[in-house]
């Protein structure tokens, strides 16, 4: 495949027709929250432009963003996902291996120096040198500082590299670092979630294809247009939390009815992510559709973030059983019990220079 | 009870209206604030459409929080502006040493029963401005700031999102944010027992009717009984 090739070459070469690929433009533009009339330039722009090489490198991580990603459903093909963001580099998916593919990554690095973008899965060990996650006998903290350092824009794919997810959650034995911590001087784009839905990431790299700009990114470093309303905002069981109709166990007619989960824990209400617009598999469902509450995968260390089953976080350096109200409660009581205890030494104070005196009665 | 010697107008009918819609905003406040991170009431029969049981309680929150705001924004304004002399922050300077010195010391050893004879303000003494400036106004402006984040998060773009979405990283999050202001939402029960408590003791011990000055703006000086 010749690297100068635009994404309609590829469409063309893999005998989409000229309608799909317009369809698919429309499609993106809708995603990306775009209007009608910028429809156009994302044609254009698929139409004309060099694809924008990526290269996406693993780290401490699972896998599922590259999971979710496979499974984008607009466009529906799989395949053409691939061609379409002209992954160069995939240490995941690749069929070549070894030294072949790294020396792949290096001829991308050099050839479009300065104008690939580095999407990043996962994030790096700091302690120790980064021992902790070795690629290709090279630590990942390396490669990654390695790639960056030449790469237009970085996007931080998945909780993992935009905020760190379970591995650097307490006591996070590895120093497990994201990506905006290591990597202080390229543009960062975080798309948390865990994983991120497969049409944010699609969107993300195709807003920056088309526009050559980052996204409008939030104060997290997200891109506004997916992560702006909160999953409750937008959520189909909103009416049941504003009627007061919550479910309260998992076994209950409540469920059966499909009621609102706030008082299952459900952290609907605080996380930021496109799950009750965009949904999953193709607009099959997401977790709260499926009688599961949100358990705030795209916030900062929502690791840590107390039980996913209860509403109020736990205190972490007081134990598990501490929360906000019985932290509130026994101070309250504290100062109800000091106040008494001061009263009584008043009365019992008083009662001493009183007997010299005077004698009010 | 001694014959009431002097009668002094402390309280103006400002700080006396401030005092009680305060009060009453902060009850409401932390009833409505406890209901909507606690709901309990069994749900409403029949659709969800037709009842508001969880946005009435979140609607009486913020239309409170908004009297609330006002109410702190009118009397920052009288601390400052009103030309009045014991509702002013002109004695407070706890960034100078002078203000944590002899007043400041004995007020605190007689509440520690560490001398016999008990200091007497006419105003706030300066154990109380220092309560009141940590619980009242430090305790306050988290609240609302906090709040207003929080008010802004359904529209990040709007104008709350853009004047106090800040809080949200500083705290590492949305839900911290909320985490945290259910925990400061506590210091308000703290503080209203140690106030009534204090209250009533200064009323008992120091016989100034303290206690009806906030209705009445009265305090009085009262004639040693003989023995």
């Amino acid at each position: 495949m010749q690297s100068n090739q635009t994404f309609a070459d590829v469409f063309k070469a893999r005998g989409v027709s000229r309608r799909d690929f317009l369809k698919f433009c429309s499609l993106t533009s809708v995603y990306l929250g775009l209007s009608p009339s910028m429809v156009p330039s994302i044609v254009e722009a698929m139409d004309k432009k060099p694809r924008t090489p990526v290269i996406w490198i693993h780290g401490l991580e699972c896998t599922c963003c590259s999971e979710s990603f496979i499974r984008s459903s607009h466009p529906t093909i799989e395949n053409l996902l691939f061609n379409m963001i002209s992954l160069d580099y995939d240490d995941v998916l690749s069929a070549a291996a070894g030294h072949q593919l790294e020396d792949v990554r290096k001829k991308i690095m050099k050839e479009y120096k300065g104008k690939y973008i580095l999407a990043v899965e996962g994030n790096a060990s700091t302690k120790d040198d980064g021992v902790y996650c070795m690629v290709g006998g090279d630590s990942f903290l390396n490669i990654l500082k390695e790639t960056a350092a030449d790469a237009a824009a970085v996007v931080a794919w998945g909780a993992c590299a935009s905020f760190g997810c379970v591995q650097n959650a307490e006591p996070n034995p590895t120093g497990a670092a994201p990506i905006h911590e290591i990597i202080k001087d390229k543009p960062i784009i975080n798309v948390p979630g865990c994983p991120p839905i497969s049409e944010v990431m699609t969107g993300v790299i195709t807003h920056f294809h088309t526009f050559g700009t980052l996204p409008e990114l939030d104060r997290f470093g997200r891109p506004k247009a997916f992560y702006n309303t909160r999953i409750h905002d937008k959520c189909y069981r909103r009416a049941f939390f504003d009627a007061g109709m919550f479910v309260r166990s998992f076994d209950d007619e409540a469920t059966r009815k499909g009621w609102c989960l706030y008082k299952m824990g459900c952290k609907g209400p605080t996380t930021y992510n496109s799950c009750s617009k965009i949904q999953w598999n193709g607009g099959t469902s997401f977790p709260i559709g499926s009688g599961h509450p949100c358990i705030g995968c795209s916030e900062p260390n929502f690791w840590d973030r107390g039980p996913f089953y209860k509403r109020l976080a736990e205190v972490p350096f007081l134990g598990s059983d501490s929360n906000a109200d019985k932290i509130g409660m026994v101070a309250v009581g504290a100062a109800a019990a000091g106040a008494a205890a001061h009263a009584a030494v008043t009365a019992a104070k008083k009662v001493k220079p009183g007997s010299e005196n005077n004698d009010k009665a | 009870m001694g014959r009431i010697i002097e009668e002094i107008y402390v309280w103006r009918l400002p700080v006396r209206l401030y005092h009680w819609i305060n009060a009453l905003c902060t009850v409401a406040l932390l009833v409505t604030g406890l209901y909507i991170a606690a709901p309990l009431f069994s749900p409403p029969l029949g659709e969800a459409a037709l009842h508001k049981g969880m946005a009435w309680w979140r609607y009486v929150h913020f239309a409170v929080a908004f009297i609330f705001i006002a109410n702190f924004l009118f009397r920052m304004y009288w601390a400052l502006f009103g030309n009045d002399k014991y509702a002013r922050f002109g004695g407070f300077r706890p960034w100078s040493p002078s203000w944590w010195g002899k007043p400041f010391r004995e007020q605190m050893e007689s509440y520690l029963f560490l001398r016999q004879d008990e200091p007497n303000y006419v105003g706030h003494n300066p154990v109380a401005a220092l309560a009141h400036f940590i619980f009242i106004f430090c305790g306050s402006s988290f609240m609302i700031l906090s709040g207003l984040a929080m008010y802004g998060e359904n529209n990040p773009s709007g104008f709350n999102g853009h004047l106090f979405g800040w809080m949200i990283p500083m705290f590492g999050g949305s839900y911290t944010l909320h985490f945290v202001h259910h925990l400061m939402a506590w210091i308000f029960p703290f503080y209203f027992i140690m106030h009534i408590y204090a209250v009533l003791r200064h009323d008992v011990v120091d016989r100034t009717s303290v206690t009806s000055s906030i209705i009445t703006g009265f305090k009085h000086k009262v004639e040693e009984e003989p023995v």
